[in-house]
């Protein structure tokens, strides 16, 4: 892969770090929350399978508002 | 002293008439229920006296000592259904709420710890209050509400949510602070209000329709009946009723004689010497005691 | 003292929600996204295929302040969004969810319960901003050319106008709405129908908040601090001042409840 070689990874690096913390975060959240805005097994295929706007989606709507 | 008076006191939401020119005044000390049924304007009077409605007229005063201050910090108030930041603890809570009522920043930790156990949840109170029961939350409010040590301590319905156990809890709690507090509390529930409270005020329809101490309003709407049941020859007896000077009037519903009466300490003094003498086959005496619900349709239907 | 109590439990509460770590990340996510992407983009384009053999895509380079305008331009509408979105329920939930009923009770004033949950969203607001456009700047430094950290302070200062004011917008429909999504909608139309209308009367509204970033663009490349960014920038804090003011007017006003 040429892509691989031409891209500065020194670069793109802090993104993957970035998306991985949100997506730490969120699974964090999701773990210890008792009720989440629908089912939580839902919230965890978009954290997982949606990079990056996957846990801000949850950040925002997933918890619920007491 | 008088604690609270209210004046006229009236609010409409937009056009709908809510609390009607309802007027009452109590004093330190005492437990004031104030009954009726859903919808009567319970809540709506209570969050006046909270500041949290604004009334459309009427006054409603506190005795204080400094007019300036704010008379929130005079009263604690447990809405029908608190809510909490699901996300503190029971403990942090507390000590938030003791804060924004002003008590000093050395002794609010301290207290906190003191009422938590006082109300009886000390045991969960480093746990968030989203994993709470109902009666948890319910004296979590109670504590939230006394912390700053109130004159006056409202509570909205405060035990018509809660199992039998956790209102058992609540009641025992609610004795215990008539002790120290005056309370005046909501409810539509008339045993509730018959076993805490010395005062009552009946609300019905946004208007006050009776008011006073407990005893005073059980005397004024005793009811004047005794019942009286006989082994046989029940036509008898009752033309002899009907003759006694006691005796307003008679009648008979299912072997048993509902004797109207004046006074039944009259009554029953003419109507007990008659037996003696007379060896009536009595199988039952009985005076009717009023209860909260005939005081309550009584003083609704007029 | 009241004011304190209030504040440090609006900063525990985003801390324990965690808004204090998606916030800035997000924010910094949104503002070095384009900046890389059109770097990277002639590298994309080859590699994805679809140019035809020997056809060179040719892609103007990109001046420094146009790779921060792209920052800016994101942060302008997703990231709008994104804080309009995380400070929607500060208020309105409060009152929605009956927990207001018991902090309203307390002796405490209105202005400080208003004022302690504004001034912790703009914390995050501006310390999520600072670390965004930071993080963009050092990206655009190493990509496309030098920016000076003058630029950059200039550019976080006033744009972190914006972000207070959208901010403040949201703290003012929280008074007067008790469902969070409407208190959403509201401030992004607000903010929609200025800047239409800002481009509209373009004449007439240049110190319109709205013009905030173009304004920040004129003056890194005029390297001066323009009279019109001044403005723009004093007008943004008068408008904050009036809504804040507003807010707390209509707070006492109004029933808590209800």
């Amino acid at each position: 892969m040429e892509l691989l070689n031409q891209i500065d990874w020194a670069v793109i690096a802090p993104i993957i770090v970035i998306d991985l913390i949100l997506i730490i975060v969120a699974l964090v959240d999701l773990f210890r929350r008792g009720e989440t805005n629908g089912p939580k097994w839902i919230w965890l295929l978009v954290i997982l399978l949606i990079s990056l706007l996957g846990p801000v989606v949850y950040f925002i709507f997933g918890r619920r508002q007491q | 002293m008088t604690l609270l008076a209210v004046n006229n006191l009236t609010k409409y939401y937009g056009k709908t008439l809510a609390v009607n020119n309802i007027s009452f005044e109590f004093e330190s000390g005492r437990c004031v229920a104030l009954i009726g049924p859903n919808g009567a304007g319970k809540t709506t009077t209570l969050q006046m006296l909270a500041g949290l409605l604004k009334p459309t007229e009427g006054t409603i005063q506190f005795q204080q000592d400094n007019k300036k201050d704010d008379i929130r910090s005079l009263i604690g108030y447990l809405p029908q259904f608190p809510a909490f930041y699901p996300w503190m603890t029971g403990r942090e809570f507390l000590i938030y709420s003791g804060k924004l009522s002003k008590i000093p920043a050395s002794e609010v930790e301290k207290r906190a710890d003191k009422l938590l156990e006082r109300v009886g949840i000390s045991e969960a109170k480093n746990r968030r209050i989203s994993t709470y029961s109902g009666g948890m939350k319910q004296r979590l409010g109670i504590a939230q509400a006394i912390i700053h040590r109130p004159k006056l301590l409202m509570l909205d319905e405060p035990v018509s949510a809660l199992d039998p156990l956790g209102r058992r809890e609540v009641l025992t709690l609610m004795e215990e602070l008539k002790n120290d507090l005056t309370i005046l509390f909501s409810t539509h529930i008339l045993s509730d209000a018959d076993e805490v409270s010395d005062e009552l005020l009946l609300l019905h329809q946004g208007e006050i329709v009776e008011a006073g101490p407990m005893d005073e309003l059980r005397t004024k709407y005793q009811t004047t009946t005794i019942e009286l049941s006989f082994e046989n020859n029940l036509e008898a007896y009752v033309a002899k009723l009907e003759q006694l000077s006691s005796v307003v009037k008679t009648s008979v519903d299912k072997n048993i004689v509902h004797v109207t009466v004046d006074s039944i300490e009259e009554a029953r003094q003419e109507i007990l010497t008659n037996a003696l003498e007379e060896k009536w086959p009595l199988t039952d005496f009985s005076v009717n005691r009023a209860s909260l619900e005939d005081m309550f349709m009584k003083a609704v239907n007029g | 003292m009241e004011w304190i109590t209030l504040f440090n439990k609006e900063m525990l509460e985003h801390w324990r929600n965690f808004k204090w770590i998606w916030v800035p990340l997000v924010l910094i996510l949104l503002a070095i996204m384009d900046p890389i992407t059109t770097y990277y983009l002639p590298v994309i384009l080859e590699n994805v295929g679809g140019l035809p053999e020997g056809a060179m895509f040719e892609i103007p380079e990109l001046l420094p302040v146009e790779a921060l305008m792209m920052s800016l331009a994101q942060l302008s509408s997703l990231g709008v969004l994104v804080i309009v979105l995380m400070s929607m329920g500060t208020i309105a939930g409060e009152r929605k969810s009956g927990v207001a009923e018991l902090i309203l009770v307390k002796p405490i004033r209105y202005l400080n319960y208003i004022t302690a949950k504004w001034s912790a969203l703009l914390l995050i607001v501006w310390v999520s901003l600072t670390l965004a456009l930071s993080t963009s700047w050092y990206y655009i430094n190493l990509l496309f050319g030098e920016l000076s950290f003058t630029d950059l302070l200039l550019t976080i200062f006033f744009y972190g106008l914006w972000f207070s004011f959208v901010i403040t917008l949201v703290i003012f429909f929280s008074v007067i709405s008790r469902s969070p999504g409407l208190v959403a909608a509201f401030t992004i139309i607000t903010t929609i129908a200025m800047s239409i209308i800002t481009s509209l009367f373009g004449k007439h509204l240049t110190w319109s908040p709205s013009n905030m970033s173009g304004h920040i663009e004129y003056a890194i490349v005029s390297q001066e601090l323009t009279k019109d960014l001044m403005m723009t920038g004093l007008i943004t804090l008068i408008l904050i001042g009036i809504l804040i003011v507003g807010a707390q007017q209509i707070f006492i006003r109004k029933e808590q409840i209800n």
